[in-house]
């Protein structure tokens, strides 16, 4: 099985020229949606939602339908019958039944049955609690997407079934496929990564669409003033499919009968573009293509800019290696003060921040070691309300990937390519690669790429980790719940443990618990 | 809160003082050897867990309402039972560097004492229709708490002792009627402070200060 990148990128500078790049922005054919990329094994379906809540009732109430020859007196003699404090309500409105109250604390389905037995009774009823039970109709959801109910999600969306809606959540990334457009560039020649040379292709037209599942075909106000930092315009398109998977652990639409399901489903987003991806750097001009990524300073103008233009939540699912005392020494070579600044100016103006936690346990990185310090998750972990999120597979274990530390403060599922078949990866609806990566084809099989064709893509990192984190956050955002640094609090708080009791550098306080999150505290529990 | 509580307490000692230096020899009105006296009872209850409650319902002082039976032997010694409630609506929250956060899920919390106490009703030589009291006893309080979305076993219903001391006075209205007014210190430990918003604030008193007002029948 193929599994493209999805993995933290790394930060290196960019000198861009797009002027060989002309877009037509909506203009364009619809995307195709091929569905789920590669062979996959279904899993078995989940458990009886039903039966998982429970029947429940409130107290204190009985739904009567008394007979209409039953004269108030006999009625009433009936409600005493079956409970000793009970009354008839006055009759509410659109109802031809009435409402016995009861003491809360007798046996309301007790009484029920004593009034059903009266012959002024046609019916008794307790009162259920009634309320959503969302388990998305996604088709993939049931069989590829164990890592939205590993964070407790379907009853985190019967708490809150808007689902984000009135949050923006910016998705400061490689970009995002949320417009259809037809582009045409100039493309020269290039070496790749190896050395190899690739030709000319000359002026080539470019098919580009909205990711259909992402951007609905009426639903083009869920986009917020989207930017691209890497070519600085207005039009943050993504090329490499890392931002457009990422946006859609976040907000995926949700219950259509297609595809997979995102976390805050109906959340705004803000697309803010600050990763260059090869194509950026060959749209650009460049002659070779190993310097993808972005900068520190790009990072930071993408923060600032989420901040100022409504962004609530931020989700950067990047990250870069370097020292660990950058707290302590925040000059020294590979820190990043200036995207610890941007941070803080964001949490400012009320913004919270999720990071990814890194991806290099297993690397070595010069001259910082194996598993070096995530410079941004380690910023993030020293300031209240960002947060740094690593990554565990489908059984709540350590990723093999993901990086440890003093700094690592959240997990969430990031998947895993180890477990059986390809059933760890986190998969979401982004460009089928074999029609975008086509520089990794020979030289003499190159050709230019199409950005309309999607499907359902299995990707894993902390980049896919950091996105349930900013989704569950922006939920709670719209709970009410507005300070960041009490989201990050709560998120906290009320994380399942994994691994040694308490806090650990390897899994922070532990997997985000939605539900728990959303639901919050009674007084004695 | 600590300062209301205090504030309320020396009150009552003051005021009791001033009693027990006002008692008299029992008047000469030929008071029965054993009075059965029932009542109906309105009280608004300050309560000790002041974060605890001023998160869920935005404040913390609540009625309660209820009543009982008094047994008075020869006009001073008398045995007190009651029962009472307390039932409210507020919402599911957090606490964060002492602010609440409230997040709009419905929660409600019903308490039901149920209390025992027994005291002295003493005589004062000027006022005879005016009868302060003090008390001391014992409370079974039990304690529901439901909210929306709760799952199995999420929900509250328990019950723990409670000990309580209350002072006031009785003023006869009428031969068979008469009004108290009293304020009760109850402690009751043991349901909050294990979880929920009262283990962030550290808050583990369900009881309170409540200043009680009673309609005796009886003499």
């Amino acid at each position: 099985m193929a599994v493209t990148g999805g993995l933290v990128l790394t930060l290196r500078g960019q000198a861009p020229d797009d002027s060989r790049l002309q877009v037509l922005q909506n203009v364009g054919l619809p995307a195709v949606d091929e569905g789920l990329i590669e062979g996959v094994r279904r899993v078995a379906a989940l458990q009886d939602r039903a039966a998982a809540s429970g029947g429940r009732s409130l107290a204190g109430r009985v739904i009567v339908k008394f007979r209409d020859e039953a004269a108030m007196p006999a009625r009433r003699a009936a409600v005493r019958a079956a409970s000793g404090t009970g009354e008839i309500a006055e009759r509410p409105s659109y109802a031809d039944f009435d409402i016995v109250r009861i003491d809360p604390s007798e046996d309301a389905e007790e009484a029920a049955s004593v009034l059903r037995q009266r012959p002024e009774v046609q019916y008794a009823q307790v009162s259920h609690r009634v309320h959503a039970l969302l388990v998305p109709n996604d088709p993939l959801y049931l069989t590829q997407q164990w890592n939205l109910p590993l964070i407790n999600m379907e009853k985190a969306w019967d708490i809150q079934p808007q689902a984000g809606s009135a949050i923006t959540v910016a998705v400061i990334d490689t970009g995002m496929a949320y417009q259809n457009a037809t582009l045409t560039a100039t493309l020269g020649a290039f070496r790749d990564r190896n050395g190899r040379l690739y030709p000319a292709l000359g002026k080539v037209t470019i098919p580009y669409s909205a990711a259909p599942q992402l951007v609905a075909p009426t639903g083009a106000s869920r986009i917020v003033a989207p930017h691209d930092f890497v070519n600085e315009t207005a039009t943050p398109f993504d090329f490499e499919g890392h931002g457009t998977h990422v946006s859609g652990t976040i907000g995926q639409l949700t219950n259509d009968s297609i595809g997979t399901a995102g976390v805050a489903f109906n959340v705004k987003l803000m697309p803010v573009k600050v990763l260059a991806s090869e194509w950026d750097l060959l749209f650009a001009g460049f002659t070779n293509i190993s310097n993808t990524g972005g900068s520190d300073d790009d990072v930071s103008r993408g923060i600032r800019y989420a901040a100022d233009n409504g962004a609530k939540i931020l989700n950067m699912s990047l990250g870069s290696s370097g020292p660990p005392d950058c707290a302590a020494k925040p000059n020294q070579v590979d820190c990043s003060p200036v995207i610890e600044a941007a941070m803080r100016y964001a949490v400012g103006k009320g913004c919270f921040i999720v990071v990814a936690g890194g991806n290099e346990f297993e690397d070595t990185v010069a001259p910082y070691g194996k598993n070096p310090t995530s410079v941004i998750a380690e910023i993030a972990s020293r300031i209240p309300g960002v947060v740094s999120v690593a990554a565990v597979d489908r059984s709540k274990g350590h990723a093999h990937y993901s990086s440890t530390g003093s700094y690592i403060e959240l997990s969430a599922p990031g998947g895993s390519e180890l477990d059986p078949g390809s059933t760890g990866f986190i998969r979401q609806q982004t460009f089928d690669f074999n029609f975008t990566d086509t520089f990794l084809a020979p030289p003499a099989q190159f050709r230019a790429p199409r950005f309309d064709i999607f499907g359902y893509i299995g990707y894993i990192g902390t980049s896919m980790a950091a996105p349930h984190v900013a989704g569950v956050a922006a939920m709670l955002m719209q709970q009410g719940i507005t300070d960041p640094a009490v989201i990050e609090e709560i998120l906290e708080k009320t994380a399942v443990d994994l691994g040694p009791p308490g806090r650990d550098n390897t899994f922070g306080f532990g997997l985000v618990d939605a539900r728990a999150a959303l639901r919050g505290l009674g007084l004695a529990k | 809160m600590t300062a209301n509580r205090i504030s309320v307490g020396r009150s009552v000692g003051v005021g009791l003082g001033l009693a027990l230096c006002l008692v008299a020899p029992a008047a000469a009105q030929d008071p029965p050897p054993l009075s059965v006296r029932p009542f109906v009872m309105a009280t608004e209850q300050s309560f000790a867990a002041t974060d605890t409650f001023d998160a869920a319902f935005g404040k913390t002082y609540f009625p309660f309402f209820g009543g009982g039976v008094q047994v008075v032997i020869n006009d001073g010694f008398f045995v007190e039972l009651s029962a009472s409630r307390f039932r409210q609506t507020g919402e599911r929250a957090y606490l964060s560097g002492g602010k609440a956060f409230k997040l709009g899920i419905p929660l409600t919390a019903t308490i039901t004492p149920f209390e025992i106490s027994g005291g002295y009703r003493f005589r004062l030589r000027q006022l005879p229709r005016v009868r302060p009291y003090a008390a001391i006893g014992a409370g079974s309080y039990a304690y529901q708490e439901t909210s929306d979305f709760a799952q199995a076993g999420e929900d509250v219903d328990t019950k723990h002792t409670g000990y309580l001391v209350n002072g006031g006075a009785e003023f006869r209205l009428h031969t068979w009627f008469g009004v108290a007014i009293d304020v009760q210190y109850s402690q009751v430990k043991g349901i909050l402070g294990g979880g929920g918003v009262s283990q962030q604030a550290g808050e583990s008193d369900l009881g309170g200060v409540a200043a009680r007002l009673k309609l005796v029948v009886g003499r």
